[in-house]
Parts: C-alpha cells; structure tokens; sequence
C-alpha cells in the first residue's frame, strides 16, 4: 500500500509538468481528484488494509489527496483565461525535436585514423603548440641556418619560441620522457606562415606516429603502413613508396596512393600523376636519437606523420580548406 | 630547376621516353612539378619556300603562291600583304591546328583542311607570329631565316623540338640544380657515366697577376676564390643556340657573357659572376666583410643596407657583389665593357643562406651556394665559362689562374657497415650487391677494415655525411618498392602512455547531448578577443590583425562561429570546442616553453531556442538553468560528483557574473551568461550562455565500485518552506544534507515559487527528501526525527517558515 501510494505521488507530479493548457488540467483533476478517480479508488481499498494500520495509510493518503489539490492550483495560476482548442491528433505531423550534435570532420577523420593505430599497439601522446627551436627544429635535424628550414615557413611569438610547424616536436619530447621502447601516435594542430586560400590554410592538423625499438626496420614501417593504408583507404587500392627528404628520417620515403578521383588515368586532382601523396615517413635519424640520449647502436625506428586536412578533403571533395574553419553548422551537419 | 632533354643529352646518351623517365626517376627522388613537350603544339608546320607568289583571279588583296615544303609544292592562297616569293615561311599543313584563329575574337584553334577561297584551291596555311603564338600581331606573315631548310619542321627551326621537366629539388640535393647533377641520376638507371666537355684553353703571354690582384681577407666564409681575366671581348646577343636553351630553361637572355655565366651554371650547378674589369678600381678584388648600414646596390636595382657580417666582394675602394648572392650594379657588364673578370667561388653555404634572408634575395646563385655548391667544381667551371667566352665573343685570356684555395676541401670518406645497412633495412643484401649498388653514383669502397668499409664520396654529394646517408642511397637505388613489408608488430601491452585522449569522452557526451564541434583558428585579433589582465602571446610575424595573438580563451573564436551562423540564418546555436589557449604567465604550472602557459580547454556555448522549432509551441530562448543543466549532466556523466559552484563577484570580461566550477577541491572551470559587451564586439546578437573548463580537469572519475542495490524501501518527504528572496537554493540544499545525517540519501529542489499568496520579498522553495536506510525498513518515529531535526535547523540558519504543514 505504502509503495503504491509512492508511485501514485511520483507519477502525479510528473504528469503535472506536461499539463499545457486549461483542458488538460481538468483532465489531471479528473484523473487524479474525482470522485472517480485515482486516489479516491485509494481510499476504497482502505478497507482491506488491516484496521490498526488504517490511521496511518488515511494520513499518508489525506496528505497525498492535498499534495495533489496543490500542484493542480498553482499550475492553474499559470494560465491566463480563454479558452484553448486543441488539435486532434494527426501523427504525419512532425513530432518533436530534439539538436543533433556532431563532432568536427576533420576530428572524425582523425578518430579514425587514430582508432587504426590504437588498434594496431600504438599509445597516445600529445605536446604543446607552442615550441621552442630545439624541440620544432633543432632536436630533428635541423641544422642552423639551413635551408631545409626553409621547408617549413614559421610563426615566432618570441625570441627561442615559435608556433610548431608540425607534430615531430612531439616525438622528442615523447622520447625525452620515456625510455624506449615507444609506439605513439600523436595527433595536433599545426602552424604554417602560409598565404590564407582556398588550398592552404595558416592552421590545420597532423598526425604523427612513432616506433622505436630493437631491430625496427624499414620493413616494418612499410609493413605498418600498407596496413593503415588498406584499412583506412580499402584494400584493393594501390600504394607506392618514393624517396624523399626529411632532416629527422633516413631513409625517408612519401606514400602516394591511386587517386580515387580519376582511378589513375589522371585528373586535376592529381595533377595528372594519377597518384596522390598521403604520407611522409622513415627511419628515424641517428641524430634525432642522440638528441634525446638514446643509443642509436641499440634502438632503431620509424616515424611517419599526415595532414589531416588533406585527407578530409580528398575524402569529402571539399573544395575550400577555410570551410573547416569557419564552422557553418550546414557545413558541420553534413558529417 | 627547369631541365632540357636535349641538354642532358649533352652528359650522357639515353633513350628513355619522357614518361617512363618521369616515372623512373621519380622512384629514385626527383619529384617533377610537370612535363612540357615544347614543340608540341607545332605539329603539322614546317619550313615552306615561297618559289611563285600571283595575284588571286578574283580577289586583289589575296595572293597564290606555290610554296615547297620539302617533298612536295603546294598552292597556298595568302592574304598577308607582305608575302613575297623567295622568302622562307611557316607553313601549316592540311590537318596542323593553328593555335589561335585570327578572325575569331576568341581566337580559337583552327584545324587546317583543303578549301577553295574565292575558286582557288588552297592546301595549307601560311601562318603569322600571332596565330602560331609566338608573338603580337604583326599585320603580315612571319618570315624566316633564308638559310632555313624547307619540309623542316617548325618546331625544330624555332629550337622547340624539346622536352623540358620542371624538377621540385629537395634541400639535401643542390646536386640536382644542374643538368650534370640530373644526368648522373639518369646515369643510375642506364649504368653508363656522364661526362661534361673537356676544355682546352688558349692563353695569352701576359699573366694573370700583372691585371688582377685577389685578397681573400675572409677565408671562413670564402674557403676557396678563383679567377680569370679576357682582355678585349666583344660584348653582343649570344648566338641562337644559346639563347634558346636559355629560354627553354626560362632563362631571358641577356648578352654573350652574362649568357654564358647562366649556361655554365645550368650546366655543372656552379654558380658564376662577371665584372667589368674597367669598374673594379685599383685592378683589386679584396673578400671582406661589409661594415653595418653600408649602402649597395645589386643589378637588379634594388639598394640595400648591409647588415654587419655581410660578405661582399670589394675593389680596392668599394664592395662591387654580394659574394655568392647577386652581384652590383656598378660592375656589371655592359655593352661597352672590353675586359672582364670571371669569378668562381666557393661559399660557406650558412654565410650565404643569411645573408640572402638578411636581404630578401632569392637568386639562382644563392639558392646553390647556400645548399652547397661543389668545391672541387670551381675550377671546372671556371675554364669551360673562359673558353665559352673565348668562343663567343672572342678577346685573349690572360695566362694562369688566380685560385685562392688555401686549405684544399677532401673528399670524405665514410664508413659502413653492411650488415648495419641490412639491419635498418630489413633487407638481406650482400656487400657485392651493396657496393654495386654505389658504385652506380660514383660512391667507390676505398679500404676494408674486419666488417666495415669505407667508401669514398664525390665532392658534388653535401647530403652524404656518415654512414646512415650510405644506407638511405642503398635504398633508394635499390628500390623501396624492392624491400619486403612485414607487419609482425609486437603489441607491447605494458605500455607506460595513454591510451585514450581525455577529449574523446568529453567529446562524444557533449555531442550525444546535441552540441556541434567546432574547430577555429587558435590566430584571434588582440583588440576585441583578449579578456582584461590576460597577457596574451603576440605572433611577432602574423600574417594579418585578424590572427595576430593566440587565444587565451576558446569562447571569442566560437562567438565569431556564432556570429557567422546568425548572419547565414542558422540563429539557434549548441557549440562546442576542445583546444589549447595561451597566455603570457611566468608563474603559471602548465609551462613547457618559456613564460607561456598553455592549457587544453572545452567549451560550450549556447544561444537562440531551448528546442528546435516545432509547430506545436514557439520554444524559449535558452537561460542560465539550460548552460547549467549540460554542465550539470557533462560532469555526471563522466562520473564527476564531487563538484562546487561558486559564484564569482565580477566579470572576468568574457563571462558577466560568472560561476566558478570546482571538481574536487580543484578550480575546473567558470560558466554563464557571455558578456554583452563581448557579445557586441563580434556583433552576436541575443543572449549567450557558455562554460569553459580545463580538460585536464573533466578526466573521467575512475570506476567506481558497484554498490549493490537497496533491499529496503525509499521514504519520500516534501517539506516547503517560506524564505527571502535572496537566499541561494543551493545553499539551503548544502544545509539540508548536512542536517541529515546518513539515512538523508538525497535532496532535490521541486518546485520554486513566488508572487500570489507569498508576502513581498520572499519565495517559496520545496524540496523533496529521500530517506532510507540499506539495513531495515525505517519507521515513521525514525523518518518524523530526521525531517523535524533538518526543519528545525533550516528555520534557524535561513530565517525560514516551513509551509502548510
């Protein structure tokens, strides 16, 4: 008894929040206090409740019975007078809403790209976006005053201090603080001194990964990589590796990939190629080792990073990388 | 670095198509920008010789002419009034596309077929400059040279008959900025060695050193200055060979001896300079470095101030060149110019590099030197330019070199071990195959000591440096594609990093709860975006005022979102971000890099409709209880319930009256209503709501353990009462759980009133009480005692009455 009286008080306050107008408040009274109604058909079962217990239960009902009289007049004093029609239902009507959120596109390519390298034994790290020269430049093999330097146009906030002009600074700071072995991938924003159009943005994001360890070859990064590339991109697509330059690699390689636009023929995408670069990566460096004090005798690594933008553009066909930037939620909604 | 076939030709035979070229060499490391078949377009047009040319039957002004083009004579109708017979003409044939037709606006190519014009048959097109592309309109026909050989075909008279590759050139390879340095990588492929001309020179009796004096006062940075002198050259166009590889290589040609300083450099990747001996006073060439603010003009008419440190190239009174970097107007060659200098220099590559930043100059010469040019090439370079000279525009070369080269640069030697190379590769390759693979660029084992080998490298390869560099050539002429995947990765499961980000939950909660994530540029402009007392950090080199600080707070970026999306029509607004902010503060916890703090933040941000629209009811704009109710359910979702409001006094200039959240007994974060004057600034319009915390702050609450369900039943009480109007509702639930005790397991506010029935100045708030105890069903004694005893201490501590009781 006591427990059904509970459930009758819990329900009748819910239901009085949804009370709209003045027709439906007279439906809860009906409900609630008529002579018919839910609590009076509370008082009859009194009867059956053992005779040194009714006093109790009377109380506790009497107390319901004006608990209820009360959320039934102050809801009434909420409503102006006049009279309210109410529509008869029709259920093709839309019902009501509720906002859809999403994430970023760009955050979910990268969750993606994260979640295959999580799933493939790599941790998480992360660093600062403002760095000093040693951890942006010098600790990777970037010597003073050379113009691979000049790879990368930079933003200084101060004399030793500069907005990072890609995630490899994160891989030091990774090693300086943990003895290998490593496996990480650390995803962040980046800055470039770039013109603002529609193809390059001042801003945008990378991925960097990491994997240091005994006997660590060029083998298994391309191994690792053709792997992230056939679950990210599908299997059936094809992949080639070319040399190239990085201070902080050796060998370095970029990963380019069959544009998906035009199958290979070639397209403006391209440029004609038909191949599409997706990824720079190597061996870490030597020096890149004896910057952090590990032995580059004993340890050997790979390391690879991407822009994400990149991806999602290829991805999506976007055809303006400020898009992503500007947030218009018809642009957010889409993905 | 534009590269002619026909030049590479020069080094090294090969028969390679273009494409496969490309192709080739591009999985050797060359990245090409593009491949232009320069004389492409001139398909189908050769030399043609005007043998007859009449007047047109019917028509004054069009000419018929019988024009050879090689095995055949055509009849050509011209309308050109200079057309004449005996010249050499640019014919097109039946089925050549003009590029551009000269009676259409649009100029649209024409495809040429076999026509009757006024009742003449005519086979072909004698063309103009204009509609072959190649110049104004002229008001006539382009005619030739008489010498040109009629059937020839156009592109080949015009020197077009080439292929030109745009090669992108990585830092580490100033080898390849010549057309010697691409031969040899062709050179890879074919297994044949490039070779550049032999020079055989004539000298004259007078020596050198009675005309041209050299002191290098700097040797760091002039480790190696060689000179020669031409007396009584003759200063003129170069002739047509030269000056069309120049333009195919998009070089503008300049004179014979300017021309061929660019062609030698072109050729070998050294870098040349010319002075007019006349200009360089005292006959002295002195290497020194300029003093400060010194005024010098280079030859592109640019006037620099010097900065200290600049090394410069002097007569014995002024600075005449920025050694390595572009040479002075005031020395330059000029047609007058009857005896000249030739310099051939080896530059410290970092001295060049700064001063060509110092001074804004990108040129061919400083892009080689500073990447490092060839030490051991300047000589080389020096003689094929003399003879060129001696050539072309004729003189006398003085007898002997000045060669200033006082500590000789050696070729390095480096070692390598073989099985380390196959240890970083994953490959299984033998020293055979390993010193094969190198001897293809000219890298030669010199010794052998027990398992590792030394190799000797050419002067040409900077990028070579130690044994890493070996590998990395093993590679690459090996071929990547060549070395096997493996994907035997060890998972290391006790791994000491992280491997869920703290945003990830925070992040797909505020989503789950409707809320777009936004991603804004960390660049904001200072004058409207920086709170008061925030010292932010300034971008000393921004690229506009819009982006010339880094946020110190991510809610000015996401009142711009806000803004932006009102004014495309989208006014009701649920947003949120997760990103880092910065801030000068040399005391702050968080630094990593000098006096700047950086933090991670998330924030969200409200604005417009509590609901979407829908066509039952117009929805509330969104309130404070709104922002209050997604901090409330964020912060229980990830598990976070230990947390504090406590309201802030003043505005900390973003939010107006903000509420402070602590987790914990740890500061986490502040919320409310945004400021409107901030709000105004970016032309928000409305009330906004927003929190922003510290993500490190919002990191999930561990598990908690599981406590099992109650046996027993819950009580519930209502108590209401009457209180001033001031009185914090979360103060008397703080006071309500304290009076308590144990068996209170929770409080929660139900209703609030106030206005009929209550006096002036006060307000009704009624709160429902839960009672229950995990070891019996409590008794009404037991509930009435805690009930009177929480009544009896909210009276006290608020002044309150307990309502209809």
């Amino acid at each position: 008894m006591q427990e059904t009286i509970e459930r009758l008080r819990s329900q009748a306050e819910a239901d009085i929040q949804s009370v709209q107008d003045r027709t439906e408040l007279e439906e809860y009274r009906v409900t609630y206090l008529a002579r018919k109604g839910r609590i009076a058909a509370l008082f009859d079962q009194l009867k059956s409740v053992a005779p040194d217990q009714r006093p109790a239960f009377g109380k506790t009902l009497n107390e319901l019975r004006s608990r209820v009289q009360s959320l039934l007049d102050e809801r009434a004093a909420r409503f102006a007078a006049g009279p309210v029609v109410r529509e008869s239902i029709d259920p093709t009507l839309p019902g009501r809403g509720l906002f859809v959120g999403s994430s970023h596109p760009l955050i979910q390519t990268l969750e993606e790209i994260k979640g295959i390298f999580v799933g493939m034994g790599f941790s998480l790290a992360d660093g600062p976006e403002l760095e000093d020269d040693y951890h942006n430049f010098g600790a990777l093999n970037f010597p003073p005053d050379h113009p691979a330097r000049d790879m990368q146009d930079t933003f200084f906030v101060g004399k030793d201090a500069l907005l990072r002009t890609h995630t490899s600074p994160v891989q030091i700071r990774v090693m300086e603080n943990h003895p290998p072995p490593v496996r990480a991938i650390m995803p962040g924003k980046v800055y470039r001194n770039e013109a603002v159009n529609a193809r390059s943005y001042c801003m945008f994001h990378q991925v960097e990964g990491l994997c240091v360890d005994r006997g660590v070859t060029f083998s298994d990064l391309k191994g690792t990589l053709i792997s992230f590339i056939k679950q990210f991109y599908g299997s059936s697509l094809k992949y080639r590796f070319r040399p190239t330059f990085f201070p902080f690699t050796e060998p370095s390689a970029d990963i380019y990939i069959t544009c998906f636009i035009c199958g290979g023929k070639g397209c403006r995408l391209c440029k004609q190629s038909g191949w599409l670069e997706i990824l720079g990566c190597g061996m870490v460096h030597p020096n890149v080792f004896r910057s952090v004090g590990y032995d580059p005798e004993r340890f050997t690594g790979y390391a690879f990073g991407m822009g994400i933008e990149r991806i999602a553009i290829l991805r999506y066909g976007i055809d303006d990388i400020r898009l992503f930037f500007e947030n218009d939620v018809r642009f957010l909604e889409q993905f | 670095m534009r590269v002619l076939q026909s030049w590479l030709k020069e080094y090294l035979k090969f028969s390679i198509p273009p494409e496969e070229l490309v192709e080739r060499l591009t999985m050797l490391g060359l990245e090409f920008e593009s491949v232009d078949r320069l004389g492409e377009k001139f398909r189908g047009f050769v030399v043609g010789h005007v043998l007859d040319c009449a007047r047109h039957p019917n028509a004054d002004r069009l000419s018929v002419c019988s024009v050879h083009v090689g095995k055949e004579t055509l009849q050509i109708v011209c309308g050109a009034p200079n057309v004449a017979a005996g010249q050499k003409v640019a014919v097109g044939l039946i089925g050549a596309v003009v590029p551009r037709r000269m009676h259409d606006p649009a100029g649209t190519p024409l495809v040429l077929s076999p026509i009757a014009i006024r009742g003449v048959d005519s086979r072909g097109m004698i063309c103009s400059e204009a509609e072959l592309d190649l110049g104004p309109e002229s008001g006539g026909i382009m005619v030739l040279e008489p010498k040109a050989r009629a059937g020839q075909p156009l592109a080949v008279y015009l020197g077009l008959d080439d292929v030109a590759y745009d090669v992108e050139v990585t830092p580490n390879r100033p080898d390849w900025l010549s057309h010697m340095g691409v031969a040899r990588e062709i050179a890879v492929l074919t297994g044949r060695k490039p070779a550049l001309p032999r020079v055989r020179l004539r000298e004259g009796k007078t020596p050198v050193t009675s005309f041209l004096k050299v002191r290098v006062a700097d040797r760091v940075n002039c480790p190696r200055f060689a000179a020669r002198v031409i007396r009584g050259v003759t200063i003129a166009p170069s002739p047509a060979w030269l000056q069309t590889r120049l333009r195919n290589a998009g070089f503008r040609p300049r004179n014979n001896v300017v021309d061929i300083t660019n062609y030698v450099m072109l050729e070998c990747g050294q870098p040349m300079h010319a002075f007019d001996h006349a200009m360089l006073r005292g006959g002295t060439i002195i290497i020194r470095q300029a003093t400060e603010g010194t005024r010098f003009t280079t030859l592109d008419g640019r006037e620099h101030s010097l900065p200290a440190g600049t090394v410069m190239v002097c007569d014995a009174e002024r600075e005449v060149s920025v050694a390595g970097v572009m040479g002075g107007a005031n020395s330059e060659i000029s047609e007058g110019t009857v005896d000249i200098v030739l310099e051939s220099a080896y530059w410290k590559p970092a001295s060049i590099r700064k001063t060509a930043k110092a001074l804004g100059i990108v040129s061919d010469a400083s892009q080689r030197f500073e990447r490092g040019a060839d030490p051991q090439g300047v000589r080389y370079a020096l003689d094929r330019a003399a003879g060129l000279v001696l050539e072309l525009a004729g003189g006398t070369l003085l007898r002997g070199v000045i060669d200033v080269y006082p500590k000789k640069i050696h070729e390095r030697v480096i070692r390598m071990r073989p099985s380390r190379a196959n240890l970083v590769l994953g490959t299984s390759l033998s020293v055979r195959e390993m010193i094969a693979l190198l001897a293809l660029l000219d890298v030669r084992p010199v010794r052998r000591t027990g398992k590792t080998l030394a190799f000797r490298i050419p002067a040409y390869r900077v990028d070579l440096l130690e044994e890493i560099d070996l590998i990395e050539e093993i590679a690459r002429v090996h071929g990547y594609d060549r070395i096997d995947s493996k994907t035997s990765a060890a998972i290391d499961v006790s791994h000491p990093l992280e491997k869920e980000d703290p945003a990830a939950r925070v992040r797909s909660q505020l989503v789950g709860m409707g809320f777009r994530e936004a991603v804004t540029n960390s660049m904001q402009d200072e004058a409207r975006s920086v709170a008061p007392g925030i010292t932010p950090v300034r971008v000393l080199n921004p690229l506009s005022k819009e982006m010339a600080v880094m946020r110190s707070s991510l809610v000015p970026g996401l009142l711009q979102v806000i803004a932006l999306n009102q004014s495309r029509g989208t006014p009701d607004l649920r947003l949120f971000e997760i990103g880092h902010v910065f801030r000068v503060d040399p005391d702050a916890p968080t630094r990593l890099v000098g006096d700047y703090a950086e933090e991670e933040r998330a924030a969200v941000i409200l604005t417009g409709a509590r609901h979407p629209r829908h066509w039952d009811s117009v929805s509330p704009t969104v309130d404070l209880y709104d922002l209050r109710g997604v901090v409330d359910g964020l912060l229980e979702a990830l598990g976070l319930d230990n947390s504090r409001f406590i309201p802030y006094p003043t505005s900390d200039g973003l939010i107006e009256t903000p509420l402070g959240v602590e987790l914990h007994g740890g500061y986490a974060g502040l919320m409310g209503p945004v400021s409107p004057g901030m709000a105004s600034r970016y032309g928000v319009e409305g009330d906004v709501f927003a929190a922003e915390f510290l993500l490190s702050a919002l990191r999930p609450g561990g598990r908690k353990p599981y406590v099992p369900l109650p046996r027993f039943p819950k009580v519930r009480r209502d108590v209401a009462f009457t209180f001033d109007r001031n009185i914090a509702a979360g103060n008397v639930e703080n006071e309500i759980r304290r009076a308590g005790g144990e068996l209170l397991v929770g409080v929660g506010v139900f209703d609030v009133y106030q206005g009929k029935g209550l006096p002036e100045g006060k307000k009704s708030l009624a709160f429902a009480l839960e009672l229950m105890s995990l070891e019996r069903t409590l008794t009404d004694p037991e509930i009435d005692a805690v009930v009177g005893g929480i009544v009896r201490h909210i009276e006290q501590k608020f002044g309150a009455v307990l309502r209809g009781a």
